[in-house]
């Protein structure tokens, strides 16, 4: 099996280069049997990767040590489930990892476009072939995973501890999923580019490939936070490190596009701007991977140096030269006569969120690059951390949180005087009634206040329009309320899905504004020695030393501080931290020693706990924070996270044949249903 | 109104290659600066770690607060690969440098030293990329700045082209667009609500 994956790496690159080869020929020529051939290589190409993969599973189940790859992250006492994960768990495995992904998207996006779009297919299998060679080669050529050691070594090398996490299972894979994803909505405006056909279809074709890498990079960051926050044992989730700013990037090119769109789809306007987004998104998760795998920045996430990195810096560059190509000889392509009847209208607002989001993804790359830019032109290092972002993008992102609030309020085309204050007027009440409120309760921190007033703001926004949804459907229909929300909700998925988004969001930023009050607290407890201290919202802890353990387990060493809580004299139980040696199967320490938080998790706040070291032979050092809001933030992911879903739900048949009879009726009727439902 | 011309591209490729070239002739600058947030061979074990030790101030005494220290520990960057800072490092990562550097940091603190003067010591013996964030001044004033000029532009930018696009309107350009009557009679109504409701297809 694992020979059968190899061989089948190089047919499936083959099979690939075949599929980029005849389809942009079929194309250019007119040739449909081209273009058929070249669809079935991407089916081949699917199969052949599948089953390299199936290979390389294999090597790792089996722990097959005589591979290079497998004996760097592996070891006869890994559990079997990060044996599993292992095979993005290194560059070689994650590269192959990607084109897997990547060939079942390709094989996805050809099937489902069988019988539509035939005029963008060929340079869409093309392109998304095209870039599938650029990763096979690079994976066969530079980062073999079946690459072999001269010797068959006793045991493999395991895996990072920081690495044997859940998160581990769960954060890379989703987040491949949402930047691999990227590349089909770039094919697509890639052939719109080409064919010149920059109408409605192609856009129409890509929403919803949008939306799931918009998806699972919404899922994969917020993963990847929860990892970071329960295993790298700093206290945070984010930390903007370089790789971490990397996957934000996308995402929020990607939130843009997905707003303007919205522009394109009713008004015909930001046809350029569309094309431009859906570009940048995938030229910047090729720049995360290069960021992460080519060693000019580094990270703690990164991988090692390695000679990949050249590849794709290369083709970084080819693929921003060949689409600024196309962008700019097709402009006058792009061109729409465009009319604004006001400047307070929907599309104006939806402008300005996309200049927030692209300013925030700007900001985001310039801070990430800016060391490099600062040396080349001074020649002096210069470091940029947390106080630049923060700096930066908390104010950028507390502008976004209003418009989130304001744009739902503000009416298409133009929004009158009369309408405005009836739209503004519960939610500003909302926003001020929790502002005065926070005030008199001795809330000073200026952004926390803020993101607090705009949230209410914003859920008064959202409230208001389910009422408003939920009333007019009650009273055209005479549906009683759960049935109408749930028909109001399920028959407008797109809109009412991204109002839970927007609430998401809002919980989300709550959440981050709770670190605001944060309090961190160094000690040093010997067995029986209590540790007294007030929480954010004054309740007193009472810290008691059980003292140090220490203990052995399957594949690792493990000392331990144990802490007796209680709050306000009630007990809370008992909070571990662990620092880990692990070993390998013949009990020699692996890696650097690792921590385990101590985590008491609740609606209010976590205590969290770092066992730092032991002074002398049984005091314990340890960093204790009461972290208030962070369940929130995790909440805010999954109502974003299940917003996405109900935004991405195919609609029912039903739905279908009710469109096609209101299309039968005359407009009037169905703009009269959508303004009662909009309530304005 | 417009109509585009397919057949003709509205940048010639020569000023397309023209602008390519400039950019690709700058690239060089750049990579040469690669590698450049870390002290060169830096690690996790500490290699390269500086003590950044001063004799006390004569009759010190600490000035600085506990948390007015971790504060100050919280501007200092750690050189390994952490991306954090020393404050933040020390307690979760297995590094050489950010539990040294705390101590430099307690002894400076204790030898009356201001929070000012013990990032300058740092800067002294590491170099300016030992702060969390470069200084706002000279071209790191730039950097700071250009995020919020890009928006700035981007802004007016926008500003402008609503403008120009509210003209289109009040001119008539898309005479063709208008919007749809939103009036149903009541039998448009009753048929709707049939149709919703199921009983109509």
């Amino acid at each position: 099996m694992i020979l059968l994956g190899e061989l089948s790496l190089w047919i499936a690159l083959l099979m690939t280069g075949w599929a980029a080869t005849v389809s942009f020929a079929g194309g250019r020529l007119r040739r449909p049997d081209l273009v058929a051939s070249g669809e079935r290589a991407i089916y081949a190409s699917t199969v052949f990767v599948a089953l390299a993969s199936a290979g390389l599973i294999t090597a790792l189940v089996t722990h097959d040590f005589s591979l290079r790859y497998v004996a760097s992250y592996t070891s006869a006492n890994l559990p079997f489930v990060y044996t599993i994960t292992a095979f993005w768990g290194g560059q070689a495995g994650s590269m192959l990892f990607w084109c897997l992904i990547l060939a079942i998207y390709a094989a996805i996006a050809v099937f489902s476009n069988r019988r539509s779009n035939r005029e963008l297919m060929p340079w869409v299998t093309g392109t998304v072939a095209a870039v599938l060679f650029f990763f096979l080669l690079t994976t066969a050529l530079k980062s073999n995973q079946f690459a072999r050691l001269d010797f068959l070594p006793p045991d493999g090398r395991g895996m990072n501890p920081q690495l044997q996490n859940p998160g581990m299972a769960a954060h890379p894979p989703n987040l491949y999923l949402g930047l691999v994803a990227t590349t089909i909505p770039f094919a697509f405006a890639v052939a719109a580019l080409i064919t010149r056909r920059l109408d409605g279809a192609w856009l129409a074709a890509v929403r919803r490939w949008a939306l799931v890498s918009w998806f699972f990079l919404t899922v994969g960051i917020v993963l990847g936070m929860w990892w970071a926050y329960v295993e790298l044992g700093w206290g945070g989730y984010w930390a903007w490190d370089p790789v971490e700013n990397s996957s934000l990037l996308p995402w929020l090119t990607g939130t843009a596009f997905l707003h303007s769109i919205m522009v394109q789809e009713k008004r015909g306007m930001l046809k350029k701007w569309n094309v431009v987004l859906v570009i940048a998104t995938f030229l910047l998760s090729i720049l995360g991977t290069f960021i992460t795998r080519s060693g000019v920045i580094t990270s703690v996430h990164s991988f090692a140096q390695s000679p990949v990195g050249a590849w794709f810096g290369t083709f970084l560059l080819l693929s921003i030269i060949a689409s600024s190509y196309l962008v700019a000889t097709r402009l006058r392509d792009l061109e729409t006569p465009v009319e604004l009847e006001s400047m307070v209208s929907r599309e104006a607002a939806f402008l300005y969120n996309n200049l927030l989001l692209v300013g925030m993804a700007f900001s985001v790359l310039w801070g990430t690059l800016f060391p490099i830019i600062s040396e080349a032109v001074r020649g002096t290092k210069i470091t940029v951390g947390a106080p630049f972002f923060n700096a930066v993008n908390v104010p950028l992102g507390l502008l976004l949180l209003a418009l989130t609030g304001i744009g739902p309020l503000i009416a298409w085309r133009k929004a009158s005087t009369r309408n405005l204050k009836r739209q503004f007027a519960v939610p500003l009440t909302a926003g001020v009634v929790m502002a005065a409120a926070l005030l008199a309760l001795g809330m000073r921190d200026g952004y926390a206040l803020m993101t607090y007033s705009l949230g209410a703001f914003v859920i008064g926004t959202i409230a208001q329009e389910f009422y408003k949804g939920v009333n007019a459907r009650r009273r055209m229909y005479g549906e009683g309320a759960p049935s109408a929300f749930v028909r109001l909700v399920s028959r407008n998925r797109r809109r009412y899905g991204g109002y839970v988004v927007h609430f998401g969001v809002v919980v989300l930023f709550a959440g981050f504004a709770g670190m605001a009050f944060r309090e961190e607290f160094d000690i040093n407890l010997e067995p029986g020695e209590s540790f007294t201290a007030a929480d954010p919202y004054g309740d007193e802890w009472r810290f008691t030393s059980n003292g140090v353990s220490v203990y052995e387990t399957l594949n690792r060493f493990t000392t331990a501080s144990a802490l007796d809580m209680q709050r306000n004299g009630e007990p809370q139980g008992l909070l571990v931290s662990e620092k880990r040696q692990y070993v390998d199967t013949f009990g020699n320490p692996t890696f650097e020693p690792s921590t385990e938080v101590g985590i008491l998790s609740t609606w209010r706040q976590d205590v969290y706990l770092v066992f730092v070291g032991v002074t002398g032979t049984e005091t314990a050092e340890v960093r204790l924070t009461f972290n208030p809001l962070v369940m929130w933030v995790w909440l805010g992911g999954a109502l974003m996270a299940i917003g996405g879903l109900i935004v991405m739900w195919p609609q029912a048949e039903r739905r279908k044949a009710q469109s096609g009879y209101m299309a039968s009726l005359s407009p009037r009727v169905a703009e009269a249903e959508a303004r009662a439902l909009e309530g304005v | 109104m417009t109509v585009p011309n397919p057949a003709r591209p509205c940048v010639e490729r020569r000023g397309f290659l023209i602008a390519l070239g400039g950019v690709m002739a700058s690239l060089p600058a750049i990579a040469a600066a690669q590698d450049a947030n870390t002290l060169p061979g830096a690690t996790m074990g500490g290699d390269g770690y500086i003590p950044v030790r001063r004799p006390p101030k004569p009759d010190a005494a600490a000035i600085l607060s506990r948390a007015e220290r971790d504060a100050a520990e919280r501007k200092l960057a750690c050189p390994c690969p952490c991306t954090l800072d020393v404050f933040t490092c020390r307690t979760s990562m297995p590094c050489g440098f950010s539990p040294r550097m705390h101590s430099d940091v307690v002894s400076l603190a204790e030898g009356g030293y201001s929070e000012a003067e013990i990032l300058a010591f740092f800067e002294e013996e590491y170099g300016e990329v030992v702060r969390m964030a470069p200084r706002a001044q000279g071209f790191n004033l730039f950097g700071w700045l250009a995020p919020f000029l890009a928006i700035l532009t981007g802004g007016l930018l926008i500003m402008w082209m609503l403008r120009g696009w509210k003209r289109n309107a009040a001119d008539g350009a898309t005479s063709d667009v208008h919007p749809l009557p939103v009036d149903a009679t009541e039998d448009e109504m009753a048929r709707l609500d049939r149709a919703v409701r199921g009983e109509e297809r």
